[in-house]
């Protein structure tokens, strides 16, 4: 029985899976933290189920890429790429695997070329598999990906994402698989990538035993989410169907959209004569028994709706995108109506934009359809501008049907035809100038950027110079727990925190009276290592404190917009002011674009009229009810 | 018998100066500008006189100084540093309206606030002076005098106003064609600074060390001084540290210089306490430079290693009293340092904090530590004054117990809400150089790296800021 491990050469490693007796586990702990916990596991937490994880004798460890990248900056505070080192520290042997969107990278969005590349090869160096997708099925899309990864010597595999309906058959599976192999060549290991954990087990056997019988020496990852509650059931399939290879996570942690728990995987296989190779079950329970008691740390993000939820298979919403689907639901107070959304709409609007895959970017631009056709009341009457470059063609081409020209003549307007001739297909992007974008951080940070900083700045500009502002003046916060991180109300006066900094050196912070000065000041005063600090802040400027105007609600700023008060109707932040003051607009003219939930949202005049003052400007982040601009109404 | 003294200043000084008086058992009497009115110098004074809404302009005004002293019933009045210390239309009016200024006469203070006398004086005293000229005549004659000079002298050269003093009016001139320019630039600067149009030329010593001697002079012809400071450590003219005694391994050129002082000293018939100040070169070649005619910031390191209460005795030698001990008696024992903590950002050029509420104020204490300070938590640093808080002096039997006493003391020191020079002190007591003791005015030019530092370096200091921002906000601000 072979092992797998970290630098290991491709063909090796392909050999093995080709000849393996029995089937091996990847351990998808990204998946199970974006899927189940919004994305927050912390690092701290990885690093406590480090050394058993390492002896578990995974596959791989899926622990970057998808939304991670973004989140690791935006909210745990860690540098992506320390992150990796950090855990190859921890883990020299198990090897480290990604999910990339193709051209999307790890983002929402196409990059260009020469950003995908330098992208790829800096994470190639500490990423061995490389599981790169296209919501499309797109293959173009995920070729300079391919290619990088197989210059750097790496792992690729490409996925097909699967979904469910009558165009979804074996046949067209298989040929994706052969346009795939007709691009990469035959070292590749193929996902199939169920990311919304649909179909029965059936399905699952005939479509695996399908490539298989077309394709003998191709090695099958299966990916799949426990959403329904029966994804070891479509695992078995997948193995008793000869895939080499099949994702699971930590039990402990395991429980709603995620992966399903590793150890019953391998209790069932057992049973039916199939080994997990290299597997040391006595590591997986006490990797679960070492991160059990941090699962209370990480309650405030789990699930809004507790329970399975076996109508996946008819909303067909990837697990990634659930706990940030339920969590907008409930910040933007439409959780009653989830089920219509999901049981009517979502699998309305899947069929009529063409029943493509229900994954990022996909799911995103038909979830906020959705949302918007439900909560506006008048269907497709307020397109995103992510829904209009879809039927733009601009992420790739319908792959079964084109959606009816209704939608189009809604989301284009009436001379939707002409417009598509003018705007339609994929458009190439041009190169950017690495060395200007370079220079550009530099100036932004006050220091020449490293490689991985400049990488981490092409994907997210403004997040990552904010990232690392914080880092320079609040150090490798990775160390920090989940307590601490995301203690809620504030700690005890006289509590002692306990942590280790990233040279390993022990510390301890006891909490001391934070008394409020008369300049209304607030003095925190902390024990540190024994020596007392403080720190002191000025008074913040608080929200929902009965002094402050209360935002306005929905009619209030619908309202508002008849009278040319245009307010924002949701938090999110500006992408683009559409319109100069002085300038003459019509009802129904654009005034400005803005994104929330990494979706593009047109705001529209409803009125004639002249703007007269422009309040926000492009950049700036809008709580509901924040003025965007002013227009003088002409009766 | 009890007798009251007027103290014209404010800040550090007067409350050092308010010790003594009281110490003394005299009283003391308080004069403030309105933007002092919370200073700590009024509440430690005996007595506390209003003298206007200032700010600087009162504190300036002889007349109505006199008059707070006259109408609380003041014998005599101390000036401290700055402010009317120097202005001998101050000590003449004290003098003439019969009240004891404490400091030299006023004609000690013309003259040797006169560059261009004092060299006079100590020249024909045979005084080793930097190379200099007399005033420059005015017009094309001066400039030739001037180009002359830098013939036989050499660049780099100092263009000084006669009137000017305190880094104040002078310019470094490298050329020919700048001497040329900048002449006439100075003389009308000069004129409109110092209502005087005179200038006059010093050689530049390159990076010298700043050796200053402490004197004590009585009536009856005893002059003593009472052992040297070095005052290399400066930023634009303006002192940071003070050390004493001086560092110079030379013992002999030590001794040289101190009894020069007391020759100048004499050679100018000073009277109570003055510092004569040195510049040393390279090859320990000694120059005279100036004779301050009032107590120093710096008087504390002197007073650590001597024991000798210099505040005490200029207070005792204007009541005419004879010094109470001889040469003789002066010994001095360890080594003294003396930081500025200043309410400034040293990041950003030295820019002064002023207008900030110091929300924390604790200070070190422990054997051989003396503070000289006026502010306290809750002070709001007024804007309109120097930005000194408090002189933090350690004294120490060895250099390096010094050095180390002061590390431990400004580890200890916490002052929140100003910036203040303490991290950058915290850096010079960790450098090699410092430590050493091999310092001299360029210090600061060539060691850059003493201005990087963190408000705090520490990871777990940056750690705690997070810490204390979830407990503060009750939230984790960072991870939404």
């Amino acid at each position: 029985m072979t092992r797998l491990f970290h630098n290991m050469p491709v063909p090796e490693v392909l050999r093995a899976l080709r000849q393996a007796k029995g089937y091996y586990i990847t351990n998808t702990a990204r998946d199970l933290s974006q899927s189940d916990f919004k994305n927050r596991i912390l690092l701290h937490t990885d690093l406590l189920a480090a050394d058993s994880r390492e002896k578990a004798g995974y596959f791989s460890l899926e622990i970057t890429g998808g939304a991670s990248v973004h989140v690791d900056i935006l909210r745990h505070q860690v540098n992506p790429f320390t992150k990796l080192k950090v855990l190859r520290e921890r883990m020299p042997q198990t090897m480290f695997q990604t999910l990339c969107r193709g051209v999307n990278l790890f983002g929402y969005r196409p990059y260009p070329q020469n950003v995908i590349r330098f992208t790829v090869r800096e994470f190639a160096k500490y990423v061995d598999v490389w599981r790169t997708f296209d919501f499309m099925n797109h293959i173009e899309n995920m070729r300079a990906v391919f290619e990088e990864v197989a210059k750097a010597g790496k792992i690729n595999e490409p996925c097909i994402c699967f979904s469910t309906g009558p165009e979804h058959t074996d046949a067209f599976y298989t040929d994706k698989v052969r346009e795939i192999i007709d691009v990469t060549g035959n070292d590749i290991i193929l996902c199939i990538k169920n990311h919304g954990g649909l179909g029965t087990p059936t399905r699952i056997g005939e479509l695996v035993d399908a490539i298989k019988q077309r394709f003998p020496d191709l090695p099958i990852h299966y990916h799949g989410h426990n959403t329904d509650g029966n994804d070891v059931g479509r695992i078995t399939a997948a193995v008793l169907n000869g895939a080499s290879i099949v994702d699971a996570a930590d039990f402990s942690f395991t429980g709603y959209y995620g992966p399903p728990p590793v150890l019953s995987v391998i209790q069932a296989l057992k049973e039916l004569g199939h080994t997990a190779i290299g597997i040391d079950e006595n590591a997986i329970i006490e990797t679960s028994d070492v991160i059990r008691d941090e699962r209370k740390y990480y309650e405030q993000f789990e699930s809004q709706i507790k329970g399975f939820q076996p109508t996946v298979q008819i909303h067909k919403l990837p697990g990634g995108a659930m706990g940030s689907s339920l969590e907008q639901a409930s910040k933007g107070n439409f959780l009653d109506r989830m089920p219509a959304i999901l049981h009517h709409e979502l699998p309305r609007v899947q069929k009529e934009l063409g029943n493509w895959w229900s994954v990022t970017p996909g799911s995103q631009i038909l979830w906020t359809t959705a949302v918007s056709n439900v909560i506006n009341g008048e269907r497709y009457g307020n397109p995103s501008g992510d829904l209009r470059n879809l039927l733009l063609g601009k992420y790739g081409p319908f792959p079964f049907y084109n959606p009816e020209i209704w939608i189009y003549e809604k989301v284009l307007g009436e001379n939707w035809q002409q417009v598509l001739k003018d705007e339609g297909g994929i458009e190439a992007i041009d190169d950017i100038d690495l060395a200007h974008e370079r220079f550009a951080l530099s100036e932004k940070i006050g220091a020449e950027p490293t490689d991985q900083q400049l990488v981490l700045y092409l994907q997210h500009p403004k997040d990552a110079v904010e990232f690392f502002k914080f880092e320079e003046q609040y150090g490798q916060v990775y160390v920090l727990p989940p307590s601490i991180f995301f203690r809620q109300g504030g700690f005890e006066v006289g509590q002692v925190l306990n942590f280790q900094d990233h040279n390993g050196k022990e510390h301890m912070i006891e909490i001391g009276p934070s008394p409020v000065i008369d300049t209304g000041e607030t003095n925190v005063y902390l024990n540190v290592d024994h020596h007392q600090s403080i720190f002191t802040f000025l008074p913040e400027a608080s929200s929902g404190n009965p002094g402050q105007a209360a935002i306005p609600t929905k009619e209030e700023i619908q309202d508002l917009a008849m009278t040319g008060d245009m307010r924002s109707p949701f938090a999110g932040n500006i992408v683009e002011i559409s319109v100069k003051e002085g300038q003459e607009i019509l009802a129904g003219d654009r005034i400005a674009i803005m994104e929330a939930m990494k979706m593009q949202t047109p705001i529209l005049s409803r009125t004639d009229g002249i703007v007269v003052m422009i309040s926000a400007r492009s950049g700036d982040s809008l709580r509901p009810g924040d003025r965007i601009l002013t227009i003088r109404v002409i009766e | 018998m009890k007798k009251k003294i007027l103290v014209a200043n404010r800040g550090e000084i007067a409350i050092r100066l308010i010790r003594a008086i009281q110490e003394l058992e005299h009283e003391a009497v308080a004069v403030y500008e309105k933007p002092d009115q919370k200073s700590r110098h009024i509440r430690m004074a005996n007595e506390a006189v209003l003298l206007g809404d200032g700010p600087r302009c009162d504190y300036l005004n002889i007349d109505k100084v006199i008059k707070a002293a006259k109408r609380t019933g003041c014998c005599a009045i101390h000036p401290g540093y700055g402010f009317l210390a120097e202005n001998p239309f101050f000590a003449k009016a004290c003098e003439t309206q019969g009240l004891i200024f404490i400091g030299p006469t006023s004609q000690t203070i013309h003259d040797l606030g006169n560059k261009v006398i004092a060299r006079d004086i100590m020249a024909k005293a045979g005084i080793p002076m930097v190379p200099g000229t007399d005033n420059l005549p005015q017009g094309h004659e001066g400039v030739e005098t001037a180009l002359t000079f830098a013939k036989k002298h050499h660049y780099p050269i100092m263009l000084k106003a006669t009137s000017g003093g305190g880094g104040r009016g002078i310019r470094l001139i490298e050329s020919d064609a700048q001497m040329q320019a900048q002449i006439p630039v100075a003389r009308a600067e000069a004129l409109a600074a110092f209502n005087d149009d005179s200038v006059y030329l010093e050689k530049v010593i390159v990076n010298p060390k700043h050796v200053e001697v402490q004197i004590l002079a009585d009536q009856f012809g005893h002059t003593v001084h009472l052992g040297t400071r070095d005052c290399s450590i400066q930023r634009r003219n303006q002192k940071l540290i003070e050390i004493a005694p001086s560092m110079i391994k030379n013992k002999d050129l030590l001794d040289t210089i101190c009894k020069t002082a007391v020759k100048a000293a004499k050679a100018a018939n000073y009277l109570n306490a003055g510092t004569v100040e040195f510049l040393i070169d390279k090859d320990f070649n000694s120059y005279f430079m100036e004779i301050n005619t009032r107590v120093q910031v710096e008087h504390t390191v002197t007073e650590m290693i001597t024991g000798i209460d210099i505040v005490r005795n200029q207070i005792q030698l204007a009541f005419g009293n004879p010094l109470p001990f001889s040469q003789q008696d002066v010994q001095t024992r360890g080594h003294a340092i003396e930081v500025r903590i200043n309410a400034e950002d040293p990041k950003n050029d030295f820019m002064p904090e002023g207008g900030k509420k110091v929300s924390v104020y604790r200070s070190t204490g422990g054997f051989g530590v003396r503070l000289d300070g006026f502010v306290y938590q809750g002070y709001v640093i007024p804007e309109v004054y120097d930005s000194l808080l408090v002189k933090l002096t350690v004294h120490g039997f060895t250099w390096m117990e010094t050095v180390a006493r002061l590390h431990r003391c400004l580890a200890n020191f916490v002052i929140a809400g100003p910036k203040t020079t303490i991290p950058f002190y915290k850096n010079i007591v960790n450098d090699k150089d410092f430590i050493n003791g091999s310092f001299d005015t360029s210090y600061l030019e060539k060691h850059p790296h003493l201005f990087l530092y963190d408000e705090d370096t520490s990871e777990v200091g940056k750690l705690a800021r997070l810490i204390a921002e979830i407990h503060f906000k009750k939230r984790n601000p960072f991870a939404e």
